[in-house]
């Protein structure tokens, strides 16, 4: 669904992105693991539009994406779920999932999206009407989420949602992510430090290091010394 | 007590003048960051260019505004794609935006007063009025206006209602907000950015050539009373807290009937260093403004 | 390698020579022939002291990066006090320039450079612009001393009996050590820290550059400079009034900064020489001038943002380009 070929990125003369490839099988949870600052959120920054690579392929259901805009990216069904949030602070939770729905493919799908989002966050049903700016930090990463789920993609790219959460929430926020892949059939990938949970939520897993990827592996092959080892 | 009803009287009047046009600048400082400072030549634009179909056209009065406004909605809209633009890309954005909408102020003042002359030029009221006569004059208590003020109320009222309707309801009005708001959130919902940049520039230029339309009914127009309307325009929405439109309001309504209050008990030279002085002080006591713009 | 190095010094010292040229050209020029043109010698004088005005808030806006619209402003405070000293007190004038300076210098920072320091970009601007915008309200309330908008009139030059020739010379002799005291400002650690504030200042203040400090030498030392030059003008031109606080020379002393340069060193100078000697053709067109003046700025900033110092190094760069592919010789 999603293949990178060899994108290169960097930020003025300080490259951070080199030669990355990887792909995404359509229904599946792929994650990307790796040291802090080294070119994972970066990356889907560029996957998502919002940072330009000047080299390489990066193909979404057979059509080449890089040098789109990023709202030519979320009409095509790629949504990005930034680690900070980005919500509208002074809209109500219902504002911002709506808002969530403008590209022009999901607006027909509110209803049943709405429905949808409620019924895994719960939460968010409650406070509907609640203006984001007096929302909990967990309840906020779920808005986030939630208003990615709303714009009708088929891959969400999800940047350290359990970030800064409490170990309940975080369990929370996994369970909900594994939810909308089985229940909704959302592909997602997710750059995560959780490395357990992020286990035993994917298919596949990448790690990346200094702007690369170091290697790849599926979950039944899953080594947890070796991903330790590559973050020293 | 009759003169202070009066005074007030006026004061919502002209305030609530102040209020549609400050809305433009508002908005695109809102959105955009942008500040423009060829605010006030914007709103003579459009009091002028309507003046132009009236006067040398020999059309009504409503479409004259539906050929002018429409004029000044696709000017906005130029203005940004051909220029701002360029200059939002670049690191400095800041201050080269201001010298050049600075630049584009002056030139088109001048414009103006090559086209049209420097002599004063008048938009006819909506309901005639004549002082001697006393055609026109509404009383309502101890109040004397005229039936035209209390139309331009309404107008502006019914104006600011519709205004804000678009900005709650419709997906473009809701993506200006979210723009606002946030431009990073902006992006992650699929909004094109540029778009909305330009539809705001394109609905500030009209709203505020609308404003200058119904300040042309009321006030005098002369190519060089632009750089008053933006200065009090200025004030406004920094009193009322830059970014935020329903501060703006109050603060129009608030420095409209102080305006008129001080005209009352001082006298009407003194309105403009007062002007001035609340500037200063909110500059310098609380630049936030009423309803805590950001700073 | 050797050809870079001679390259190198070569671009200096055509630089150095260029203005060495100009230096020597401006020093004789009254005594071989300028005498006999007193409008030239005027046109001269007013660029001193106007470059003065430019390099300043140049100072101020491009290497700082502080949104300031009211330096005109500044001009006028130290030449009003200047001049009002001098004609009413009969205070000499090399008394109240310095005081017309320090005056400006104390207004300056504390109207304006305190409560910048707690405001941000458009803020200042607005600030400032409502600085300037407002003096002339308060020049017309104190009409007594300032003549209000009639001005102030025959206000004594630099000594008696002073006459164009001397007003050159000191002028120039202003000019130099000002444009002197900046260079080396703007080439110090001070110099730095503006720029370093400007640029990135979240890493500046975390090694210890102090934004308080260093935003009140700013305004203070433009402020002082540009009110120093308020002095020399009202000396010069004998009289001041509030049409210096007008658009025009707000709008002209912006396109002196736009069309050298922002930020750049010899820009505003280079700038204000044009303005100043290529006012005399904006005259000609005379109702026209402002929509010109207007349109210039305009143009300047969507296509020159770095104005013509930008130009000249493209020139240099490829010039230098193409001599370096010339063969180099033994």
């Amino acid at each position: 669904m999603l293949e990178l070929h060899e994108v290169s990125a960097a930020y003025g003369d300080l490259q951070v992105l080199r030669e990355v490839s990887l792909n995404v099988q359509e229904g599946e949870v792929v994650a990307l693991f790796g040291p802090n600052g080294h070119g994972k959120s970066t990356l889907l920054k560029v996957i998502a539009g919002l940072h330009a690579a000047h080299s390489g392929s990066i193909r979404f259901r057979g059509e080449e994406i890089r040098g789109l805009p990023a709202h030519q990216i979320v009409a095509r069904g790629l949504a990005y779920i930034p680690e900070e949030r980005h919500l509208f602070p002074d809209m109500t939770v219902q504002e911002n999932l709506r808002l969530g729905a403008y590209n022009s493919r999901a607006r027909s799908r509110i209803r049943e999206n709405l429905e949808l989002v409620f019924e895994i966050f719960p939460r968010l049903a409650e406070r509907r009407n609640q203006l984001c700016s007096t929302l909990s930090g967990g309840e906020s990463r779920m808005v986030a989420i939630a208003r990615g789920l709303m714009s009708a993609a088929s891959l969400l790219l999800v940047d350290e949602p359990s970030i800064g959460l409490s170990p309940a929430l975080k369990g929370a926020v996994f369970e909900a992510i594994g939810r909308i892949n089985r229940e909704a059939g959302i592909t997602v990938l997710i750059v995560e430090q959780e490395i357990q949970h992020a286990l035993a939520l994917c298919h596949r897993y990448y790690l990346m290091k200094k702007g690369q990827i170091l290697f790849e592996r599926a979950v039944s092959e899953a080594d947890i010394r070796e991903i330790e080892r590559a973050y020293f | 007590m009759d003169r202070f009803l009066n005074a007030i009287a006026s004061g919502v009047i002209s305030g609530s003048l102040y209020a549609i046009m400050a809305l433009g600048l508002s908005i695109i400082y809102g959105v955009s960051r942008v500040f423009n400072f060829a605010h006030g030549v914007i709103a003579l634009l459009g009091g002028y260019l309507t003046w132009m179909f009236l006067s040398r056209f020999g059309l009504g009065l409503l479409p004259s505004m539906l050929l002018a406004l429409p004029l000044l909605f696709l000017a906005g809209w130029l203005l940004y794609h051909a220029t701002i633009r360029s200059l939002l890309r670049k690191p400095n954005w800041e201050f080269s935006t201001v010298l050049f909408l600075l630049g584009l102020g002056i030139l088109l003042e001048n414009v103006l007063l090559q086209l049209f002359g420097p002599r004063v030029k008048a938009i006819p009221p909506f309901v005639p009025f004549d002082p001697t006569t006393g055609l026109g004059t509404l009383r309502i208590g101890p109040i004397i206006t005229t039936w035209h003020d209390v139309l331009l109320v309404v107008v502006v009222v019914a104006a600011v209602l519709l205004l804000n309707a678009f900005l709650k309801w419709s997906w473009t009005g809701q993506a200006m907000r979210a723009v606002a708001a946030s431009v990073p959130g902006a992006l992650a919902v699929g909004i094109d950015i540029q778009r909305v940049f330009a539809l705001t520039f394109a609905l500030a230029f009209l709203t505020t050539g609308f404003s200058g339309v119904l300040l042309g009914t009321k006030y005098y127009m002369t190519p060089h009373v632009g750089w008053e309307w933006m200065v009090k325009g200025f004030v406004i929405v920094t009193f009322g807290g830059l970014g935020s439109t329903t501060g703006a309001i109050y603060a129009a309504a608030i420095l409209g009937i102080v305006e008129g209050l001080v005209s009352l008990y001082l006298a009407p030279i003194w309105v403009w260093p007062v002007w001035f002085a609340i500037f200063l002080i909110i500059l310098l006591l609380r630049p936030q403004g009423i309803a805590g713009g950001r700073l | 390698m050797s050809n870079d190095r001679k390259l190198g010094s070569k671009k200096l010292t055509w630089r150095t020579i260029a203005l060495g040229i100009l230096l020597v050209f401006v020093l004789l020029y009254p005594l071989v022939g300028g005498q006999r043109n007193p409008y030239m010698l005027h046109l001269f004088t007013l660029f001193f002291i106007w470059s003065i005005v430019a390099s300043n808030w140049n100072l101020l806006m491009g290497y700082a990066g502080v949104s300031s619209l009211g330096n005109i402003g500044f001009l006028a405070i130290g030449g009003y006090v200047s001049g009002i000293l001098a004609k009413m007190y009969g205070i000499s004038p090399w008394l109240t320039i310095p005081i017309g300076g320090i005056a400006t210098c104390a207004v300056v920072t504390l109207l304006l450079g305190l409560p910048a320091l707690r405001l941000k970009g458009i803020y200042i601007a607005l600030l400032t612009l409502i600085f300037a915008d407002s003096l002339p309200s308060v020049l017309t309330q104190t009409r007594e001393v300032t003549g209000g908008a009639m001005g102030l009139h025959d206000i004594p030059p630099f000594f008696p009996g002073a006459e164009k020739i001397h007003t050159y010379y000191l002028c120039l002799a202003a000019f130099l050590v000002v444009q002197y005291i900046l260079y080396r400002v703007v080439h110090s650690r001070t110099g730095l820290a503006f720029v370093a504030l400007r640029d990135a200042e979240a890493f500046a203040t975390s090694l210890g550059v102090s934004f308080y400090r260093e935003r009140l030498k700013v305004f203070a030392l433009s402020s002082f400079l540009t009110g120093i030059a308020g002095g020399f003008y009202v000396h010069t031109l004998g009289d001041i009034s509030p049409t210096t606080l007008g658009i025009e020379p707000f709008l002209l002393a912006i396109a002196m900064i736009e069309l050298g340069g922002v930020g750049t060193f010899f820009g505003p100078i280079l700038g204000s020489a044009i303005i100043v000697f290529g006012n005399e053709f904006l005259r000609v067109a005379d109702i026209l001038r402002l929509t010109l003046l207007g349109a210039i700025i305009c143009t300047i900033i969507l296509f020159f943002p770095g104005g013509l110092m930008q130009l000249l190094e493209r020139v240099e760069t490829w010039v230098r380009r193409r001599t370096a592919r010339q063969p180099v010789r033994g």
